[in-house]
């Protein structure tokens, strides 16, 4: 086949694929940027009045804060699962893998929804703990803070999960049992050979990790109190209540922007791919 | 030998973590009394028959699976010619394609959200099946994008090599070479793609409308209010559709 043929044949067949993105994605993103900087108090309106309100602020401080606590909780369980994974029988490491994996493909909402009755103050785990004296009364477990949190690790979990476990069964046992052999502790063993030989993997899944914690909404605005008001809350409210589009324009354009700045900061030590790949 | 225990015990806790709360939506779909209570004092089928008898939810599901297919067989078409493209460019345009594919992958739900809403308040497509047809046609674009890559670049080019050298023309080697080699990918595609629009909720909420409603949109507006049973029962279907779909990709994946 000549060249032109053949380049105009990847043309035809790039074309569709990319007009949908262009149309859907790339237009609407331009258009909100554009909506960021349209208050009729000037272009800059909206992103002073998002930088200047106390409540604006404590908002960010409340997402970040939840995104790195979720992050750490999720990085704490999954190394130990994953390793535990690269050790386990055929069979054993096929069943935890389909527990892992399977919650992928629920609905966000359908899993929120049965935090919900789990955690409910006539739900099972309050009537367990009153019925076996731990406590005198139901507890308040929904709609607060740590309701959020036990929702949004649990969502979260299996994307820290797979590439910290991608990142293990690379690693050649040969050199965990050289360290034994050389009189290493198992703990001195996992601090100069195991993690550092993962800390890629590591990386991957807390950026994958915080990235998706930093635009949860769902999970959120049901498990969450008024004191847990994330940016993608703030921004629905903006959108649905007050009809203020250049505030929830700019306040979108910010989430964006950090966003792309955890990802910047961190495609050098990770594979942008990667954190497609740990799809089912 | 102790922390070998710890250790498995320790995965047996995480693994019942991660699935069982899950299936506490199940039990109380076939409670017979009016309000959720976990376990059910009394047990029937009363919810399955509200939910199947009432108009309303039956036009939700519907709507639900007819969005789904459309999305699925668009981003199918759309996504395995890109896959095509991709494989057959240079390394360069190679990777900034697979940065632009991988756009609506990496932008926070929200802000897709509000900028489709914008975009279809302006295009008066706020509430229609097109509207969210189109949404989760992005959402779902890379990951076909991306199975079909996968399958494309396990394929052996000797293959295609061997067929041109016996004289097989462009589109006849990829009819009975290229295509039969990565429809395991392509259906895997299409079974995540449907699944992707299935569940879909936050760009559903603002682009539904009163007679466009999917599923998981109708489940959102009820569980912020006050609930019944039923809501568990669409939740059970949702979740019994979602197990359908991985059980069907790992049956993909085996062969």
């Amino acid at each position: 086949m000549n060249p032109l043929a053949f380049r105009l044949g990847t043309v035809a067949l790039l074309a569709s694929g990319t007009l949908i993105v262009v149309l859907t994605f790339l237009m609407p993103l331009a258009r909100l940027i554009g909506l960021s900087f349209s208050a009729p108090s000037g272009p800059f309106a909206a992103y002073a009045q998002l930088f200047s309100d106390d409540i604006y602020a404590r908002v960010f401080v409340n997402t970040f804060g939840i995104a790195t606590v979720v992050t750490a909780v999720a990085l704490v369980i999954a190394f130990p699962l994953a390793f535990a994974l690269t050790r386990l029988s055929r069979t054993w490491r096929g069943v935890v893998f389909a527990c892992v994996l399977l919650p992928l493909w629920i609905s966000v909402l359908v899993r929120t929804f049965s935090w919900m009755l789990l955690l409910e103050r006539n739900g099972p785990i309050n009537r367990f703990l009153v019925a076996s004296g731990l406590t005198d009364q139901p507890l308040a477990l929904l709609f607060n803070h740590s309701a959020v949190l036990i929702g949004m690790v649990h969502v979260l979990l299996p994307y820290a999960v797979l590439p910290i476990y991608a990142a293990l069964v690379r690693i050649d046992p040969g050199l965990l049992r050289a360290s034994e052999g050389l009189g290493a502790s198992a703990v001195t063993t996992f601090l100069r050979v195991l993690f550092p030989l993962s800390l890629r993997g590591v990386a991957t899944a807390a950026t994958f990790t915080f990235l998706l914690a930093l635009g949860f909404f769902i999970t959120p605005a049901l498990l969450g109190g008024a004191s847990s008001l994330t940016l993608s809350m703030l921004i629905d409210g903006f959108v649905s209540d007050r009809l203020d589009w250049p505030l929830a324009a700019a306040a979108s354009v910010v989430l964006l922007a950090a966003a792309l700045a955890v990802v910047a900061i961190t495609a050098r030590f990770i594979s942008i791919g990667a954190i497609a790949k740990v799809h089912p | 030998m102790t922390g070998r225990l710890a250790l498995n015990g320790f995965v047996a806790l995480v693994a019942a973590f991660l699935v069982l709360p899950i299936l506490a939506i199940v039990p109380a779909a076939f409670s017979a009394q009016s309000f959720i209570r976990l376990p059910p004092e009394t047990w029937s089928l009363r919810w399955w028959g509200e939910f199947f008898n009432d108009a309303s939810w039956r036009l939700t599901l519907l709507t639900s699976l007819k969005i789904a297919a459309f999305t699925t067989l668009i981003s199918v078409l759309a996504g395995t010619a890109a896959a095509l493209g991709i494989a057959r460019s240079g390394p360069r345009s190679r990777a900034l394609l697979t940065g632009l594919f991988l756009g609506p992958v990496v932008t926070p739900v929200i802000v897709l959200a509000v900028a489709m809403y914008s975009m279809a308040r302006a295009t008066g497509l706020v509430g229609t099946v097109t509207a969210l047809v189109i949404a989760h046609t992005m959402l779902a674009l890379p990951f076909v994008v991306l199975n079909v890559g996968v399958s494309l670049d396990g394929l052996d080019r000797r293959l295609l090599l061997a067929a041109a050298g016996l004289g097989a023309g462009s589109f006849h080697i990829f009819r009975t070479v290229t295509l039969p080699l990565i429809v395991p990918g392509v259906v895997g595609g299409a079974v995540f793609a449907f699944v992707t629009s299935f569940d879909e909720v936050v760009l559903s909420i603002f682009l539904a409308g009163p007679t466009v409603k999917t599923l998981p949109v109708r489940i959102w507006e009820e569980i912020r209010l006050e609930y019944t049973p039923v809501v568990a029962v669409a939740a059970t279907l949702m979740l019994a559709l979602a197990l359908a779909a991985a059980g069907a990709s790992r049956l993909l994946s085996r062969r």
